[in-house]
């Protein structure tokens, strides 16, 4: 029972660090049509701003809170500078941003000298309920997800920016004449993905230490996640992602770990051939 | 420059593996493309003879960079010490680095270029064995040139003309396996390790070492190389009721892994955690309260306290001030360092001969007085030698780790060949 509650606890966890990733994977994909292949690398940009902070003994909290900032810019600058010339072939896009992903991931393994760098939680240590100890950290992980979450839904769902976001991506030509700047309005909405990647780097840093690699790692899960919960719609890819990670963390329970693998990119492309459109075609938003 | 390039492109969007490589080619064609025709390091005087060419041929790029430059720097280190010395038979050393990018395929024809074009007398390097297996063909059957491996590894290479400079799995395990069971008490035994020939062949050896001492391997497994969820894993050392886990995960799968495994409370409860590629440069890859209490058994440690190892710490931190890349046992430095000078006394026995056949036959006796760690000898028609074996434990002072050397087991016989 006890190990039971601590798997479950576990499970949740990296279901939460699965979410926060694929999010602004998602609200992207959605919102815009445009597949970010440099997701990865802005989570990486979120988790080295967090260990600049560390290198110059700056508070850890603020680091956390900077990041998304930081990565909001990025996205910002980013968008209005190339990404904006690729709305009209989604394939270009793909390659783009994969370009754009392969010179920052590059520039900062430059700067990291190939080195792997630990980087400590702002708050470490564990949490006692009940007799059980649960990690701090990944509680907070936890809390944070679900907040960001459901932010981002009020955010899309129920505010006039939000719905002129939708807008402008339902009928671009009609938002337009309606007096809303599209251009403005893709800018916003690539740089509020990116600041969600940004966060998510800077959260979870912690738990796997600092790499060049750290966002790649995630990224073809991330994808496979949007693709199983269905693009066009904000909990598609949150349903994705909580599949995709429940199945990683909890597989190797069941089957080889190396077989694990694999599998949960059978289980996952057998789900997309039965339900082409995702799990959730048609959502609330 | 240009053929790298065009490996990136052919690798957009095709899978996880392939963007890795081009990732790898495009940090050396971005950050080291000077390196790309090869470096030369020339002594500062000349001899009638001209002369002897050493070929290092390590990773300066790609994900084992940390190593490979520490290796080429400890090259440089050593034969600068040589050459300072007057050379070898008043010969001087030349210089030769490849760069072999963490990646065997482009690693094959870089190490061609040093033994055709630059026509060197011997090559030291690689650092992986699958770099290893890719260039010891080049080097030592078509290339018809000594070669010398300098990383601890999984053993079972007994190529002629190959030489191996770093500690063998018995060399690691004969000490420190002992010691967990019989001095620390330690019996149910787990074998999280990383899915590469290293761990496996490694294991294999750790595990009869275990079964012969009285211990258990409750379960072994492996995982893909960047896993980065091991819930399942502590989850079956909790309920395996383990009590030392002998780690063979390796980044990036080993933060994580540490982390979740520390957070279970494994090593407040008295278990032990035992790891024997983890150098000092290893433990700053994890936070330190982390490491605390973890075993480990290599050739070398900064701690060690005799004067020639301090003559050394001292030398090559004068010769690479603030350098990121230590000289530490994990990544090949000590094994590089006894390689140039087992190559030394080799050239000086046969006179200053340079033929291989010479050269290896005089290698295959060879002994070094001094090196890092204490001394070594090569075991006559094994290609591998024996060298003192160091057990430390890791320890934690105000948030910053060092190794405590618990046992020194001198020339300990590498069981190879």
């Amino acid at each position: 029972m006890e190990a039971d509650i601590k798997l479950a606890f576990d499970i949740l966890a990296f279901i939460s660090v699965m979410v926060l990733i694929v999010l602004g994977l998602g609200v992207i994909a959605s919102m815009m049509g445009i597949f970010n292949f440099a997701h990865g690398e802005f989570v990486l940009l979120g988790a080295y701003t967090l260990y600049l902070f560390q290198a110059r003994a700056l508070p850890l909290w603020l680091g956390i809170v900077t990041a998304p900032l930081v990565l909001a810019l990025v996205g910002w600058v980013l968008e209005r500078a190339v990404i904006r010339r690729f709305y009209a072939n989604p394939i270009m896009a793909m390659l783009g941003t994969f370009a754009i992903g392969l010179i920052i991931r590059e520039i900062i393994r430059g700067l990291l000298g190939g080195h792997y760098k630990a980087i400590p939680e702002p708050v470490s240590g564990v949490l006692s309920v009940a007799g059980l100890d649960f990690s701090v950290w990944r509680t907070v992980i936890i809390c944070t997800t679900i907040v960001v979450m459901l932010a981002s839904w009020m955010f899309l769902a129920r505010t006039s920016t939000g719905l002129r976001i939708r807008g402008a991506l339902e009928n671009p030509m009609l938002a337009r004449a309606c007096g809303i700047s599209t251009a403005r309005l893709y800018a916003l909405t690539f740089a509020f993905g990116s600041a969600l990647a940004g966060l998510a780097g800077a959260l979870i840093v912690p738990l796997y230490g600092l790499s060049a690699d750290i966002g790649i790692r995630f990224l073809v899960q991330a994808f496979l996640s949007v693709m199983l919960g269905g693009v066009g719609t904000f909990e598609g890819p949150v349903l994705g992602a909580s599949i995709v990670g429940g199945m990683a963390a909890g597989l190797p329970w069941v089957v080889s770990p190396v077989l694990a693998d694999p599998l949960v990119f059978i289980i996952a492309l057998a789900i997309v051939k039965l339900w082409p459109q995702g799990l959730i075609a048609k959502g609330s938003i | 420059m240009s053929k790298k390039t065009i490996s990136l492109q052919q690798s957009h969007g095709v899978d996880r593996r392939r963007v890795l490589q081009g990732s790898a080619a495009l940090t050396a064609a971005g950050w080291m493309g000077g390196l790309a025709s090869g470096f030369l390091l020339s002594p500062k005087w000349a001899h009638a003879d001209g002369p002897i060419k050493m070929g290092i041929a390590t990773d300066i790029t790609g994900p084992i960079a940390p190593g490979g430059n520490a290796n080429w720097q400890v090259a440089q280190y050593a034969v600068e010490q040589i050459n300072a010395g007057g050379g070898i038979l008043g010969r001087p050393i030349e210089l030769y680095l490849e760069d072999t990018a963490s990646d065997p395929k482009i690693a094959v024809g870089n190490v061609r270029k040093l033994i055709q074009e630059r026509k060197v007398d011997v090559v030291l390097g690689g650092i992986t064995s699958a770099m290893r297996q890719a260039i010891k063909d080049p080097i030592v059957n078509r290339g018809r040139t000594l070669y010398i491996y300098p990383q601890l590894y999984e053993g079972q290479e007994c190529t002629k003309y190959l030489f191996c400079t770093g500690p063998t799995p018995a060399q690691q395990c004969d000490e420190l396996i002992p010691r967990l069971i019989k001095t620390l008490g330690k019996k149910r035994f787990a074998m999280p390790s990383a899915n590469y020939v290293w761990p496996q062949l490694l294991n294999k050896y750790a595990r009869k070492v275990i079964e012969a001492n009285g211990g258990e391997v409750v379960f072994e497994e492996y995982y893909p190389l960047d896993q980065v969820e091991y819930s399942a894993t502590v989850g079956k050392i909790r309920d395996g009721k383990i009590d030392c886990v002998f780690n063979t995960v390796i980044p990036p799968g080993l933060q994580p892994f540490c982390k979740q495994l520390y957070e279970s409370g494994f090593q407040k409860n008295g278990g032990i955690l035992s790891c024997v590629y983890f150098d000092e440069n290893l433990l700053n890859y994890v936070p330190a309260q982390e490491m605390e209490g973890l075993y480990t058994c290599l050739d070398y440690f900064q701690a060690l306290d005799d004067p020639f190892d301090k003559e050394l710490q001292a030398g090559y931190a004068k010769k690479f001030p603030n350098t990121t890349f230590p000289f530490t046992a994990g990544s090949a430095a000590t094994g590089m360092y006894r390689g140039v000078k087992f190559y030394e006394a080799a050239v000086k026995a046969t006179g200053g001969k340079l033929a291989r056949e010479e050269v290896a036959a005089a290698m295959d006796t060879g002994k070094l007085e001094n090196g890092p760690g204490g001394p070594a000898e090569m075991v006559p028609g094994k290609m591998h030698c024996k060298m003192n074996m160091y057990v430390a434990v890791c320890r934690v002072e105000g948030a910053k780790t060092k190794y405590e050397v618990i046992s020194k087991a001198p020339m300990v016989d590498p069981k190879e060949c």
